[in-house]
């Protein structure tokens, strides 16, 4: 991971780009790895009901002064 | 055609500022402004049931503590570290699951330390989305984030889902950077793993 986030010395990160570069395994293996986050966070990506949004304007009405007709 | 200048709206800090200070419609237009992505966050967390009362929790805890709001970092931060808690707090109330190992959802490597899929195997995942029907992916993401071990699970929901940086992750769970990345490391891991698990290959 510290490849990917940049974050290996220089001379590290180059032996590896050169091997991933040449290793058919693991180019596809980085490609699914990067690809997971992006799945993972669209398949996940919840919009929240308008009956979520009245009870928590009714909750803060109960408890605070916001939302007050 | 007259093409109107669009008001300036008031930044996160502004708002926090007056909402402090007593103003109520300005911390009207805080929950306006987060609720979505709290909610989001809180179902991420913990689970779509549980996000409700998460979110409550969440915008009571920052109308009560404003004050506390320095401006030394940004606000959505504060507020996201503020939900946070909230959904870890709400969590620990629950019942313990027991752990499950995903261990089989991890990469495999022969005696010779090469994977022991092909680049085609290991190819799959990148487009599990596309090879998925959706609502199959959609229930199935749900699931096996909520079977990652917490520690992971929490990292690589804030980082990779919520697209936090590194360093705020780190503030967030209060864990050194290193910490946070390999915990998203062995959660990225996994989840590829298990995609490719789903779409019948070996990780």
């Amino acid at each position: 991971m510290d490849f990917l986030e940049g974050v290996l010395p220089a001379e590290v990160n180059a032996a590896l780009e050169e091997h991933v570069a040449g290793c058919a395994r693991c180019a596809a293996f980085v490609r699914s790895y990067q690809a997971t986050p992006r799945i993972m966070r669209e398949a996940t990506a919840i919009t929240m009901p308008s009956d979520v949004e009245a009870s928590l304007r009714a909750f803060l009405r109960a408890r605070t002064r916001a939302f007050q007709p | 055609m007259t093409v109107g200048v669009p008001a300036l709206e008031p930044s996160d800090e502004t708002l926090a500022a007056r909402a402090a200070g007593g103003d109520n419609s300005a911390f009207e237009l805080i929950v306006q402004r987060y609720q979505a992505r709290v909610f989001r966050l809180a179902c991420r967390l913990t689970s779509d049931t549980e996000a409700p009362d998460v979110l409550q929790d969440t915008f009571l805890q920052v109308y009560r503590h404003l004050q506390s709001f320095r401006g030394d970092s940004r606000f959505g931060t504060w507020l996201y570290r503020v939900a946070t808690n909230a959904a870890l707090m709400h969590r620990r109330s629950d019942a313990r699951r027991p752990a499950e190992s995903l261990e089989m959802y991890m990469p495999q490597f022969d005696a010779d330390g090469r994977h022991r899929a092909t680049p085609a195997e290991l190819q799959v995942a990148s487009c599990a989305d596309e090879l998925l029907d959706r609502r199959v992916l959609v229930e199935k993401a749900r699931d096996i984030i909520a079977r990652l071990p917490d520690l992971y699970r929490d990292a690589f929901v804030l980082r990779d889902l919520e697209e936090m940086s590194t360093a705020d992750v780190a503030q967030a769970l209060g864990i050194e950077p290193a910490a946070v990345r390999q915990r998203v490391h062995r959660a990225r891991l996994m989840l590829r793993g298990y995609l490719s698990d789903l779409l019948g290959v070996k990780p």
